[in-house]
């Protein structure tokens, strides 16, 4: 024990200036979902900050229990940091204090731990993660998904994941297909398409571990409209996990590990560019450079890769977006993921997309900034927390009147789309690629 | 567990109160890091009903407590002085009514000042004092300091915008204070709460006034070879008839700082200074005062003056001077800032005096300023663990200070005495006037309970 608190204190000490950056100033204060939601300096960027500092300063044990509460109830949404004038970089000293933590003691959670088990364990490998979201596809399937998700005897937790599942399914678009009555169609369309883009440019697409498993109409929409743009794409079959779960919960090492296999990976498809359509994995694979910042053998190539890395709603407005011909007449609103906007800066792209769709009636939501609680699996975690976050968000998106809920990261979308199902609205929570190839049909 | 401590629990809920050391410790300072004082417990009240209770079992127990907002304060304001309870009222946060037609709110104490304007503003209106923490800090808070803020040069400060207040006294008592209008019946205890530094009581619902939104606004910024040069174009402007909304100025350090952070908003960071400069009111004035302050820059050898083309360029030059104070952490991360106000005319020539003393006593120093006013937030960025270097940074605030006062100046423009200006009251008052300051306060709070240690220099009614 004592070895490893020297540990922390270590890994602090070299963080010191980061730490130290933090003037107290407070700005940061009202981003933070956890403040707005609890009101204790204890749960805001500011308190954590200092009570790192304070660990770090040896003035207080890195052993108590509240640390250890105050830095897991943290949503890892970075909103801090966009709203932080002194630079302070919370996320990475959020990240390095959780993998202390989780080096150092058992997970608080029996889900922690069952948490661990998983990551180390069964998302490392493909072919293990196949089988281990088999049942998940076919239950999804069955309407046996829809009398479990609903059971009132079920404990809120394991309701909470077949709710989620539930999620998943893809979206029912059938009554949002346009109407193909010719007038609609900007005929201009199909001759701008040879047109505009003559090279056959590669591309890769990082389908993202869950994302292949669960989100396969996603990355289906998302390969069709970079088709749609002129572009070959290159489907990774091999690329592991983005990596990202693991950090979050501390386990730095085997994040490492699937970052080098992925670098590899890329390296052989000879894409230009990797596109990626989870926030989450793109916040990720974009800090390579600095995951693997002090491997020598990587160094370089992790930083060359990360450079690659583009959002696909950033990757469209780059090259020049094109809706296709066909309009959608929905509502639509936009929820900003946090990996997205805080942690990627990619802040107007999303809206800019969503905004030249033909048919599409944009309304701006309010707080689209602030985190939805879904943040990995803290809604499993802190569900009490998580749900009054999520309720916020929700009663928001109802404000908005919109049909349409649009986001851009499939742990957000889950969590979004379970909420508007448990509150029995019609809204159809998707993301936004699935909308955008919509006007391609 | 002591029993005030389980009756405070039994009043406000279990998980309200906190009591473990572990999670005290980020309640031992406000913005200003220098000062620390751990309190006993916080409690967090939801009702003004809670605070009342409370505040009488603290009463009982002769144990001292301060009413906290975000904590934004700048002068160490809201520390829990001689082992004090914290009754923090981040949770009080309701709007309770707007009143649209007599142009009026109530609000819960712990309401955000910018949430406010947020939710009036669709109809045209906004709560006109803008401190630069408005994203944080509280309207209690701002109540407590009678907070200012770029816009009051021409929008008045935060009293002039208080029509009433419900304050729980220090012995637990529930009073209401109004001054319906301009004008108070009896005397203007609003008037007298206001500024008072959380030492007349918890303010647990307070009526502010709505202002409209101009109808036409112009912001310019305009750079400056010199500091000298940028001062007189301010005293020319006011000298002129001209009152801006807001004029503020930031000087090389400040921009450079600014232009480092995610708040840049291109300003150039080879000036010596900037000002910021924004036009209110009619369309047809605002364009005819924006041309005479143009007139004032170029005459003043402005190098570039520039008119904000949009909103989001003009909200692009707010974002990099509403965010000044943070991204000074930039150059080093601990902050001193001073708040001294002196006269208009006097800039030019005090300015310049100020720097020299930082740079005796080898300090690294940043200014924002409210120009306009005349209040000057000299901010020295040191080290806070190199002893010498802290002992510096004492001498020079307080020759800033003597300087301040010697041209007619005074201690504090907006961030208030609070803890760490205390000692410098008796440069500006004599005994008799701290003790008619005393005086009034011991009619609010007679046993002292209230924000002991802050404000007057001797603790004349000390509890214990
Ligand atoms: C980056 C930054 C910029 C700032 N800019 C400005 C500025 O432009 N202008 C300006 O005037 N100030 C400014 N300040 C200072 C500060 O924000 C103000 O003083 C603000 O009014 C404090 O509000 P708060 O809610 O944070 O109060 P706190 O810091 O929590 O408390 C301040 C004082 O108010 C008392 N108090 C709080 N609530 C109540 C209540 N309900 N009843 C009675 N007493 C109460 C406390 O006891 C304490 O004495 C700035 C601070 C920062 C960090
Ligand atoms: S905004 Fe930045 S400097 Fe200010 S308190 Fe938050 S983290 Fe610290
Ligand atoms: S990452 Fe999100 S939840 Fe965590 S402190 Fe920052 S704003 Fe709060």
């Amino acid at each position: 024990m004592i070895g490893s608190m020297t540990a922390l204190n270590h890994m602090i000490d070299s963080e010191m200036d980061k730490l130290r950056a933090c003037v107290h100033c407070g700005l940061c204060l009202n981003v933070c979902p956890t403040y707005i939601e609890r009101g204790d300096e204890n749960d805001s960027p500011r308190g954590r900050l200092y009570l790192m500092r304070a660990v770090a300063e040896g003035r207080l044990p890195p052993t108590t229990s509240a640390f250890a509460r105050h830095i897991d109830l943290c949503l890892g949404c970075r909103a801090c940091e966009t709203a932080c004038p002194a630079g302070v970089r919370y996320g990475r000293l959020w990240e390095a204090v959780r993998a202390d933590i989780a080096a150092r003691q058992q997970p608080v959670h029996l889900i922690g731990r069952f948490q661990r088990f998983v990551l180390n364990r069964l998302f490392v490998s493909r072919r293990r993660l196949r089988w281990l979201f088999a049942p998940a596809r076919v239950l999804r399937r069955s309407v046996l998904l829809d009398r479990l998700a609903r059971m009132p005897i079920l404990p809120l937790r394991l309701k909470k994941v077949f709710m989620l599942l539930l999620a998943t399914r893809p979206p029912r678009i059938e009554r949002f297909r346009p109407s193909v009555q010719s007038d609609d169609v900007r005929e201009d369309h199909d001759a701008d398409r040879t047109t505009t883009f003559p090279t056959r440019q590669a591309v890769a697409l990082f389908a993202g571990c869950v994302g292949r498993e669960l989100f396969d109409h996603t990355n289906r929409a998302t390969i069709k409209v970079l088709q749609e743009h002129g572009r070959r794409v290159i489907n990774l079959k091999e690329h592991v996990c983005c990596g990202a779960l693991h950090v979050h919960a501390g386990e730095v090492e085997t994040a490492r590990e699937l970052a080098r296999k992925n670098i590899d990976i890329f390296e052989l498809s000879r894409g230009e560019t990797l596109i990626t359509n989870i926030a989450g994995c793109g916040a990720m694979l974009k800090e390579y450079g600095e995951l693997l910042a002090d491997d020598p053998d990587y160094r370089r190539r992790a930083q060359s890769f990360a450079r690659r890395v583009r959002d696909i709603s950033e990757y469209l407005m780059d090259i020049g977006f094109r809706p296709g011909p066909r309009p959608v007449n929905v509502k639509a609103t936009y929820d900003a993921p946090c990996h997205l906007f805080h942690a990627q800066r990619v802040t107007k792209a999303p809206v800019e997309l969503v905004r030249r769709l033909p048919g599409v009636t944009f309304i701006p939501l309010a707080e689209a900034h602030v985190c939805c609680g879904s943040a990995g699996i803290y809604n499993l975690i802190h569900p009490q927390l998580a749900g009054e976050i999520l309720h916020r968000k929700l009663n928001n998106v109802r404000r908005t009147g919109a049909d349409v809920l649009l986001t851009g990261n499939a742990g957000c979308l889950m969590t979004l789309q379970s909420g508007v199902i448990e509150m029995g609205w019609d809204i159809q929570v998707m993301h936004l690629i699935e909308l955008i190839a919509l006007t391609y049909e | 567990m002591t029993n005030w401590i389980k009756e405070l629990q039994s009043i406000v809920g279990d998980e309200n109160v906190l009591i473990s050391p572990d999670e005290l410790l980020v309640y031992e300072c406000d913005a200003l890091t220098i000062h620390k004082r751990a309190p006993r417990a916080v409690i967090f009240p939801t009702t003004t009903e809670h605070v009342s209770r409370s505040v009488k079992v603290l009463g009982e127990q002769g144990i001292p407590f301060v009413a906290r907002g975000a904590g934004t304060g700048l002068s160490g304001g809201a520390l829990a002085e001689a082992g004090g309870v914290i009754i923090e009222l981040s949770r009080m946060n309701r709007i309770l009514e707007i009143d649209w037609e007599n142009q009026r709110a109530i609000v819960q104490p712990g309401v955000i000042n910018i949430a406010l304007t947020q939710a009036v503003a669709t109809r045209g209106y906004h709560f006109a004092p803008d401190p630069s923490s408005q994203p944080t800090c509280t309207i209690g808070g701002n109540v407590a300091e009678n907070a200012s803020g770029p816009h009051c040069l021409k929008y008045g400060v935060t009293t002039d915008h208080i029509l009433g207040l419900e304050v729980v006294l220090p012995d637990g008592r529930i009073i209401n204070l109004d001054r319906h209008g301009a004008v108070a019946l009896g005397y203007d205890l609003v008037g007298l709460f206001v500024g008072s530094e959380g030492m007349f009581g918890i303010a647990t619902r307070i009526t502010v006034r709505l202002t409209r939104l101009p109808r036409a606004v112009k912001t310019l910024m305009a750079d400056f070879p010199t500091v000298e040069a940028a001062s007189q174009t301010v005293s020319d402007t006011i000298a002129a008839g001209v009152i801006p909304a807001a004029m503020e100025m930031m000087d090389q350090a400040t921009v450079r700082a600014v232009e480092e952070s995610v708040f840049a908003s291109g300003l150039p960071i080879d000036a010596a200074a900037v000002l910021i400069i924004e036009l209110d009111g009619l369309p047809v004035s605002v364009d005819y005062e924006s041309s005479r302050v143009v007139h004032f820059c170029r005459a003043n050898g402005a190098r570039h003056v520039i008119v904000a083309r949009s909103e989001a360029e003009r909200e692009r030059l707010w974002a990099g001077r509403k965010n000044a104070f943070g991204a000074l952490g930039r150059i080093n991360s601990d902050l001193m800032v001073q708040d001294a106000v002196i006269p208009r005319s006097r800039l030019p020539e005090v300015l310049p005096e100020i720097y020299r003393i930082a740079e005796r006593y080898r300090l690294r120093m940043a200014c924002v300023i409210h120009a306009g006013d005349g209040n000057l937030h000299p901010t020295l960025c040191f080290d806070g663990r190199d002893a010498d270097e802290l002992r510096r940074v004492d001498a020079a605030c307080k020759e800033i200070m003597e300087l301040c006062v010697r041209v007619g100046g005074t201690l504090t423009g907006e961030h208030g005495i609070g803890l760490d200006k205390v000692k410098y009251m008796s440069l500006i008052f004599s005994e008799a006037d701290i003790e008619a300051m005393a005086r009034v306060r011991a009619v609010f709070d007679p046993r002292g309970l209230c924000n002991p240690g802050k404000v007057l220099p001797v603790h004349r009614c000390k509890a214990f």
